[in-house]
């Protein structure tokens, strides 16, 4: 009996001790340098093999089909994000690597083609959540500026590229809609929803109207900076200095700050507004994001804000408070102000728990899904498409 | 014939409780569950962590399930595994240290009684 006992304690002994020694170890297996993830030049083999899952869904309409379809059972908008990260990604590929260039503008022209084709047939309500028939926009008539500030930044994209002059009528059009709209509003929010306005879709709305003014010499600076200005004074929370992620046309917050939208705003202000990205950032990181183990990831709320989950903060994991969509966006942040610790661990972390699953050179995450899969390609290549606007090279 | 070749390879034989034998077992048995849950394709139901279904055809409650199987094989096998075989080979290597220990001891007090049992 005592023998037994002895045996017991001592195997109990020796799995702590295993324990000990293997956790703080663990991540080492999943660690890889970052320029596996992303290269200053060029394009990391990640960034290849992701890219190469993708461009396969655009040449196979049933497998596409069949991946739309299991994202449109939860939310209709990632079937569209999904497309505007993919395009945006093919930009910046094309930037970094020339000899491939016709081959991404034709995968980029053939996602523009068809999501102007949808939205045209179907209606805009076609890539919105359910409960946006439920009310009516109260600016009519009804715009979503998610909608048209993602696929103007689709356009201005594809032609900071390369010229095509039925794109430039079009991102005109569009950027044209979005302008009144500013100027007509008394506060500068724009409905996303019915009476719902998300600083996501401002930035990159704003990103879209700071490229239109660079391909085609217009100039809205006063506005891109008015709009600035007013979001410093009334969109920001006070507690975490965090700019909020919706709120009303009157400018009442609906949500605080959010991981799942933070970390894209730092990225797509860093196009109009350089320190107040890089504090958004670096806030954020300060406010959302934790390296345990060697492992990276991100929050939904700060501390001092508590939110309800939904379908942008995906399922939280209780304990650490993991978001999955803070963390993967929290890629496209760190990406953005090289924050090559954070990056690097939010890689082992994707190769940890993002299920990895790898045929004949193309990588899909399993946990994740095509939106997903369309933000972290983005994560690995954005840059040089930002870099080539701001610095005022020829387009 | 079969059950006789398989008693007497060591490793299937029965263990005691956590002994090297029983933790190395173990660690076999998850690999061998995940590995099955892994070739079964389940990794492919681990989408339901963002929120979307695995397949549209087994709906939500089928996907989530055959999900929750497959992520606790896996981190049964990523994290557990390592730990029931380092803890093996901890215990085997503390109990030879114990052994030879013992042993020395031993080959000590019979040296040291020698002379008294020569005298």
């Amino acid at each position: 009996m005592k023998s037994r006992m002895k045996r017991i304690l001592a195997g109990l002994a020796a799995l702590v001790v295993a324990a000990a020694i293997w956790l703080p170890c663990l991540h080492l297996v999943f660690t890889r340098p970052l320029s596996n993830f992303r290269q200053d030049q060029g394009l990391s083999p990640k960034a290849r093999q992701l890219a190469a899952r993708h461009l396969q869904l655009w040449t196979e309409p049933a497998l596409r089909e069949q991946e739309l379809k299991k994202m449109r059972a939860s939310n209709a908008e990632w079937d569209f994000m999904g497309r505007s990260y993919l395009v945006w990604s093919l930009a910046n590929m094309a930037l970094r690597d020339p000899a491939s260039k016709p081959l991404y503008l034709r995968t980029m022209d053939q996602i523009i083609d068809e999501t102007l084709r949808l939205e045209k047939q179907e209606g805009m309500y076609f890539f919105l959540m359910s409960y946006a028939r439920d009310r009516h926009y109260l600016v009519q008539p009804a715009h979503s500026l998610f909608l048209d500030g993602e696929i103007a930044l689709m356009l201005a994209s594809r032609r900071v590229i390369e010229e095509k002059l039925e794109y430039r009528t079009l991102l005109t059009e569009r950027v044209n809609v979005i302008v009144e709209r500013f100027q007509k509003s008394p506060r500068m929010l724009l409905e996303s929803y019915p009476d719902e306005c998300w600083m996501f879709d401002h930035c990159v709305a704003l990103d879209a109207i700071k490229m239109a003014d660079y391909l085609d010499g217009s100039d809205h600076s006063a506005l891109i900076r008015g709009w600035i200005a007013m979001a410093r004074k009334k969109l920001v929370d006070p507690k975490s200095g965090l700019l909020i992620s919706s709120f009303n046309t009157d400018g009442t917050p609906l949500d605080g700050p959010e991981g799942s939208s933070i970390w894209m705003v730092a990225h797509s202000l860093q196009l109009l507004d350089e320190d107040f990205a890089r504090d958004q950032y670096r806030r954020a990181r300060k406010e959302l994001g934790e390296i345990t183990l060697g492992f990276g990831y991100a929050h939904e709320w700060p501390k001092s804000w508590k939110g309800e989950t939904d379908v942008d903060s995906g399922p939280i994991i209780p304990w650490f408070e993991i978001s999955a969509g803070s963390s993967g966006m929290a890629f496209i942040g760190a990406s953005t102000f090289d924050d090559g610790k954070f990056l690097a661990s939010l890689a082992a972390t994707l190769d940890f728990a993002g299920f990895p699953s790898r045929t004949r050179g193309r990588l899909k995450y399993c946990a994740s899904n095509q939106v997903g899969d369309a933000a972290l390609l983005y994560a690995a290549t954005l840059g040089p498409l930002w870099q080539k606007v701001k610095t005022g090279a020829q387009p | 014939m079969i059950k006789l070749l398989w008693q007497k390879l060591a490793l299937f034989r029965r263990a005691e409780f956590l002994s090297p034998r029983d933790l190395l077992q173990r660690a076999l048995g998850i690999s061998v569950l995940f590995l099955l849950a892994h070739l079964a394709g389940l990794r492919e139901f681990t989408s339901v962590l963002n929120g979307t279904v695995g397949s549209v055809a087994a709906g939500w409650k089928l996907s989530s399930f055959l999900a929750l199987i497959y992520i606790l094989l896996y981190l049964a096998f990523v994290i557990l595994v390592p730990v029931l075989v380092l803890a093996a080979v901890i215990l085997t290597v503390w109990r030879r240290g114990v052994q030879k220990e013992e042993n020395s001891r031993i080959a000590q007090e019979t040296s040291s009684r020698r002379p008294d049992a020569a005298g």
